[in-house]
């Protein structure tokens, strides 16, 4: 049987690596490269990195660590990919075909779009074209409105046309390899998964679908599995909240019969 | 420089983060935790005596879990409720970094009198610590590395050692700035001692410098467990300030009354507050000033922080402590230099070396200069 993807994500800010709740509230955890190589020595199965800063600007505020403050994206990524075991996705603020292509240069595995599908649809074609359609995930933010789960650009402040199934549709039609469909509703809460937005995504589409949004406890996990047809679960707090994190979900997912890798360690020098 | 509208932290402090409407992270956290009503506090005692039950219950032949202690304040109140509250039979583990003040001595030497609980104390040799205290100083500005590495690290090669599964640790530290909400119940992990206490620098860093040598066998008590060590044992160190409502001053009250803890006879040059850091004389003093000529801030504007959320203190009497308190030079610079054979000279050159620029500047007479908060209220 085809196994079933755990995949921790990384969420980083203004050169910080945070907790983001309710996609308003950070709270800066620690350096762009740390969690990444615990998350490798955990042996996670993939990594999605998404850059949410707004502002263009990396900074940690102090020069007084061992490892360097980065200021830049790139090498923000190339310390990243040099940590990591894993396959990195990265994503945020992608707009051009050079700006993937530079991020792929300097390691990452795949490339994540979100604003620029939505304002190019097109850009879909032409990144998949370009380097291939396993290379480029579309991410999608969803928010329940009047019962219907919409489609919400900008950070997830600003509502679009589409329904999440209907969007999802559209963008495997142009191209897309991969969907990460993620609920603004349960961002950070720890409540479990939005289930029926997961199924209405992944039962419209052939690609694979990787559900995110809400993880409170290794359950919720296995419910997302039982429950629907999505290909890989993702989750970005609970990963730092204990240690060892990757390690226990997979643990308890594998002897729960789920169809995951064996849980394990990596060294990572 | 901006600072937090609630507290008197300013934006560059270690980790903070400053929303969008000017209240900073630490705030935010204390809001969350005053927000929990004294039901949601019965459900996080409930979750805590789960645990514990959890790991007792099947444990007839060994300790039921560690407590790192400094013999503080904060190490009582986390004994009375282990070992008093809950009759549980904890291992205490102090890391002895050669830096206590008397009345450190005294509380921290007590524990075993007052409370049922075996006590093990340990200390590196002096001088390896007198080394550490200097490269340490050179490499990062900080000759306490070696005390937040000891107290991060050997309680845990302890619980490795011993086979004891929980350790039970105090205040969740890393609200000091914020980092997790009450909901998070965030849990010990080496990534945060790696990164915030340790400064990413572990033993290894350290070892073959040429002005101070050590070896890999003067820092073995340095070296954290790998994860397959822990995971073998199940090891998870608990924050105590998860599950009771964290309040250090009440806390000080109990603990006096109960058990005959002590404060600082003396006042403390750096800070108002006379109940914190008995265990190590650089961490209100020396050490604490290298924060203030780092970032601009110290210890007056960490307590004031605190006892303005608390509602000890409005921000004004807040500000008013930090103008008083952060900049002083304390006198244990000279007990310091003494003690690691250092010229004042060569202390400044170094020290002045880690000014931030994001926070200070020269004047055009040459001298430091920097935004003070007291500016901003004008």
């Amino acid at each position: 049987m085809k196994k079933k993807r755990l995949i921790p994500i990384v969420l980083l800010r203004n050169g910080w690596v945070v907790q983001s709740k309710g996609f308003h509230e950070y709270k800066n955890l620690g350096n762009p490269f740390m969690s990444v190589k615990r998350l490798s020595e955990w042996a996670s199965d993939e990594l999605i990195y998404l850059d949410i800063t707004r502002d263009g600007e990396y900074d940690l505020r102090r020069d007084d660590l061992r490892d360097p403050n980065r200021h830049d994206i790139l090498e923000i990524i190339e310390d990243v990919s040099k940590m990591a075991c894993m396959p990195i996705t990265f994503g945020g603020r992608i707009r051009t075909i050079q700006d993937i292509e530079k991020r792929l240069f300097r390691g990452a595995d795949k490339i994540s779009i979100n604003t620029q599908a939505l304002r190019e649809p097109s850009f879909i074609t032409n990144a998949a074209k370009e380097f291939g359609a396993q290379c480029i995930v579309v991410s999608i933010d969803a928010k329940l409105e009047n019962g219907k789960y919409i489609v919400m650009a900008e950070g997830g402040k600003v509502p679009t046309k589409y329904e999440a199934s209907e969007w999802a549709k559209i963008v495997e039609n142009y191209g897309a390899g991969e969907i990460l469909i993620n609920s603004i509703d349960r961002d950070g809460k720890k409540s479990g998964f939005e289930i029926p937005l997961l199924c209405s995504v992944a039962d419209a589409v052939h690609i694979p679908v990787i559900g995110c949004g809400g993880a409170g406890a290794w359950e919720h996990f296995g419910e997302v599995f039982d429950e629907t047809r999505v290909d890989a679960v993702a989750a970005a707090n609970i990963f730092q909240h204990v240690d060892q994190s990757v390690h226990l979900a997979k643990k308890y997912l594998y002897d729960h019969n789920y169809p995951v890798r064996p849980p394990e360690f990596f060294e990572v020098s | 420089m901006t600072y937090c509208k609630r507290c008197v932290y300013p934006q560059i402090t270690v980790n903070l983060n400053l929303d969008e409407d000017g209240i900073c992270s630490s705030c935010r956290s204390f809001e969350k935790f005053e927000k929990l009503t004294p039901g949601y506090w019965v459900e996080r005692k409930k979750r805590f005596e789960k645990i514990i039950k959890e790991t007792s219950q099947k444990n007839t032949s060994n300790y039921d879990c560690i407590i790192p202690v400094s013999g503080g304040k904060d190490s009582y109140f986390q004994a009375h409720k282990i070992a008093t509250e809950y009759g549980l039979k904890p291992l205490l583990v102090t890391y002895h970094g050669n830096n206590y003040l008397p009345e450190g001595d005294y509380d921290r030497d007590r524990m075993r009198h007052v409370f049922n609980a075996d006590h093990l104390v340990f200390g590196p040799s002096v001088e390896v610590l007198k080394k550490l205290n200097r490269l340490c100083f050179r490499k990062m500005g900080d000759m306490n590395w070696h005390a937040h590495c000891g107290i991060s690290t050997y309680a845990i090669q302890i619980a490795v050692k011993f086979n004891i599964p929980l350790i039970i640790w105090g205040e969740v530290i890393w609200d000091t700035a914020g980092m997790f909400d009450p909901e998070d119940f965030v849990e010990f992990s080496a990534r945060l001692r790696h990164e915030h206490a340790l400064r990413g620098y572990e033993w290894s860093d350290l070892i073959n410098d040429p002005r101070d040598p050590l070896t890999e066998k003067d820092l073995l008590w340095a070296k954290y467990p790998s994860d397959e060590e822990i995971i073998k044992v199940g090891v998870r160190g608990l924050y105590i300030g998860n599950f009771f409502k964290w309040d250090p001053n009440a806390h000080t009250k109990l603990v006096k009354k109960l058990y005959g803890w002590k404060e600082s006879k003396k006042p403390f040059e750096r800070t108002y507050r006379r109940m914190s850091n008995l265990d190590d004389r650089y961490e209100n003093g020396l050490h604490d000033y290298l924060k203030y000529l780092k970032f601009g801030y110290g210890r007056a504007s960490d307590h004031a922080s605190k006892d303005i959320r608390l509602g000890y203190m409005n921000r004004k009497t807040g500000v008013e402590m930090v103008k008083k308190y952060d900049h002083v030079i304390p006198s244990d610079l000279y007990y310091w230099l003494n003690y690691v054979g250092m010229k004042e000279k060569e202390f400044w050159k170094i020290a002045n070396s880690f000014r931030d620029p994001r926070v200070w500047r020269k004047n055009k007479k040459g001298e430091w200069e920097k935004d003070n908060i007291w500016d901003e209220e004008k």
